[in-house]
This record gives C-alpha cells, sequence and structure tokens, in this order.
C-alpha cells in the first residue's frame, strides 16, 4: 500500500519536525525547569514518530536511502521554517545551527539510518 | 511478654529467631508479629482541592511520602491522574521540591520495589515551582489539585511569557494531524493544554474541573468520557480546534517579541 506508506512517513516527518522545533526553543528560553517540567510530556511527538515508524518497512533495518534523503530534507525543512517564523518575530537566541545534529540524531533514534 | 527480634532470611522461608530460655511464649502457641514503629505517626498529609479520595490512595500517598522521606526533609507533592476519581492511572506523578539534586532514579526503584506502583518524579527547586506556577498554564492545573506533604502556596499571579506558551502550544499542534492515531487518553491531554493556554491568556482561574468545563463548552460536548473514550466526531471537532489553534498561535506569535 505505497498511499499508506506515504502518509505514515509524512506523519513520521510531521512529528519529528515537532519534537526537533520544541528542543531547540526550549534551549532559546534558556529557563533550566522547563527541561525538569517537561521531560514526560515531550515524549508525546517522538513516542509517535516512533509508532509510525514500527509500521514503516523494513521495521529492523535501516529504510532505503531515497527514503532517509526524503525524511531528512523534509524534516530540516520543516523545522527550519517553524524556526524562521518565530526568528521572524523578534525571538532571539534560537541557534538553527542545531538542527541538523539533532534531525541526524533523532533518525539513528528512530532506525530510520 | 514481649520480645524483639530481627527478621532473619531464610532458604526457603524467613524466621525470626528468639532466645530458647524465655519466660512464656512456649513452643506451639500462636503469636502475633508486627513490625516496631520506629517512624512518628504518620504526619497529617495537605489536601489542595481534593474533595474526595479512597482511603487506600491515601494510604499510598503517605507511604510514598514517607520513602521519599529518607532523601529530603523537603516538600513531596503527589498530583495527576492518581487524585482523580478510580483507578485509571498508569503512574505516579510526584514533584519533590530539593534545593539539591537527588538519585530519582534511585528514589523510583525504592518505591516501585516496596509498594510495586511505577511513579513519575520530577524534582524542582523553590523558585522553578513558584516560575512554573506564574508562566505555566498546564502546571497551574496539574498543582491545582494535589496532596502535599508540606503547605504551599500554589496559588500564583500569572506572569505571561509569550515564549514558554508557545512552547507549550507547540504540543497540542499533533492532535491536528494525528487524530486518527490517538489514544482518548492523549487527544485529552492535548486538549487540556490547549484550553489551559486559552484561559491563562484571558487571566482565568485554572484548575482540572474549569478546564474540563470550558473544553465541553468549546467543542460542544456531552462529557469529557467521550473524548477520553475515543467517541469525537472528527470534522466537526477537527475544525473547532484549528480555528482555537490559529487563534492561540496568532496573538502569540504577535507578542513573541515581548
Amino acid at each position: 500500500m505505497p498511499q499508506n506508506r506515504k502518509k505514515l512517513i509524512d506523519l513520521l516527518i510531521g512529528n519529528l519536525s515537532n519534537s526537533i522545533v520544541h528542543e531547540i526553543l526550549e534551549k532559546a528560553i534558556e529557563d533550566e525547569s522547563i527541561s525538569a517540567r517537561y521531560n514526560k510530556e515531550l515524549m508525546i511527538s517522538l513516542n509517535l514518530a516512533k509508532k509510525y515508524r514500527e509500521r514503516i518497512n523494513p521495521v529492523s533495518s535501516p529504510l532505503p536511502a531515497k527514503d532517509i534523503g526524503h525524511i531528512k530534507n523534509k524534516t530540516r525543512a520543516k523545522v527550519r521554517s517553524e524556526l524562521l517564523l518565530r526568528i521572524s518575530k523578534g525571538y532571539k537566541n534560537i541557534n538553527l545551527e542545531l538542527v541538523e545534529e539533532l534531525v541526524n540524531n533523532a533518525i539513528k533514534i528512530l532506525k530510520i539510518v | 511478654m514481649e520480645l524483639i527480634a530481627r527478621i532473619s532470611k531464610g532458604t526457603k522461608m524467613d524466621q525470626v529467631y528468639i532466645p530458647k530460655n524465655r519466660p512464656g511464649l512456649t513452643t506451639g502457641s500462636y503469636v502475633i508479629i508486627k513490625p516496631i514503629e520506629t517512624k512518628s505517626q504518620t504526619k497529617k498529609l495537605n489536601l489542595y482541592n481534593v474533595k474526595q479520595i479512597e482511603p487506600i490512595k491515601m494510604d499510598i500517598a503517605s507511604k510514598i511520602i514517607e520513602a521519599i522521606d529518607q532523601f529530603t526533609n523537603q516538600n513531596i507533592i503527589i498530583s495527576g491522574s492518581f487524585l482523580d476519581k478510580g483507578f485509571n492511572f498508569n503512574d505516579i506523578d510526584i514533584i519533590i521540591i530539593n534545593e539539591n539534586k537527588l538519585d530519582i532514579n534511585q528514589i523510583q526503584r525504592i518505591i516501585e520495589k516496596e509498594l510495586g506502583i511505577k511513579t513519575h518524579i520530577i524534582q524542582l527547586d523553590n523558585k522553578a515551582l513558584i516560575n512554573g506556577l506564574q508562566t505555566d498554564p498546564l502546571y497551574k492545573m496539574l498543582l491545582s489539585k494535589c496532596i502535599a506533604k508540606k503547605r504551599f502556596i500554589y496559588k500564583t499571579k500569572n506572569k505571561i511569557n509569550y515564549k514558554i506558551l508557545d512552547l507549550h502550544l507547540l504540543k497540542s499542534k499533533i492532535l491536528i494531524d494525528n487524530f486518527d492515531f490517538l489514544s482518548g487518553n492523549e487527544k485529552y491531554y492535548l486538549m487540556r493544554n490547549l484550553i489551559a493556554i486559552a484561559l491563562f491568556l484571558q487571566n482565568k482561574e485554572i484548575n482540572k474541573e474549569k478546564v474540563d468545563k470550558e473544553i465541553i463548552k468549546t467543542f460542544d460536548l456531552e462529557s469529557i468520557d467521550q473524548i477520553k473514550q475515543n467517541l469525537l466526531e472528527k470534522n466537526k471537532f477537527l475544525k473547532r480546534y484549528k480555528t482555537i489553534y490559529k487563534q492561540l498561535f496568532d496573538k502569540i506569535m504577535k507578542n513573541a517579541s515581548k
């Protein structure tokens, strides 16, 4: 079911981006207590992404190179666009350099690569 | 006669050894074994907006606080779904107010071993607790109903920090795209977050009952169970949800630089 697979990959990307944006914004706020308070809630997006990953074949080995490229590029673009919107509204301390590193870490956690 | 003895570990059964030469307690007689009270009488706990709670839960709360008391003499707060009616909770939310970092994993292990209960523990210092109560709608709601070892001021003046609200609102975004894949409880959590933010921005009082009432009113529901049992009418619900999300997002973005 290629359409279903495409939908699952899109959902995975959405949740992955959301959790990365959250992590970068959290760092930008520089309030240490935020991360202490939210370690449980923060996991929702990532857990959802994991659920979707478990439904995309191959489940236990890395995805095909084409999918990896697509997921990386789309996640990166989504995260950047969310962050740039906030920068344009006057947010400070948003570190765009973290995007690449966090995307790479997340796709490893989800066994996409 | 009374004897004090220690329980020792045996291969198949544990045992209590008592001296062979003793007045009374003859072999074959039945005795009661009970622990010596080493701790002071169970301290009275402070209940905030907990109108009704099952006695067994009070007992669990006391035991949890006793277990954590070995590590800190500061405040311990129990909150979350554990305090709701019934036994529909996955773990128990505990907040330890402590100025120094404690080994949370060790405390979790001890409670799980002694009481067989999973806990979700966070530790904050007093400043972080007050800051959370002032700036964080969900925290305000969570702590509006709790059991605490010591008294604390949970009613604080709201301090609107749009960046923090943006962070909170972001969590609720996932409901829009993931409606079909979320459980009823997950949906309820995300809606509660959204509505708590809306009430916070209107400087309204936030507690679980008020947020639930507002959810029912806003989404034209019969009860909260409709969400928890995953019986929402998708199209109608999402249309309303998206509108509220967008309104809040626009308001937060408009004030983001403040």
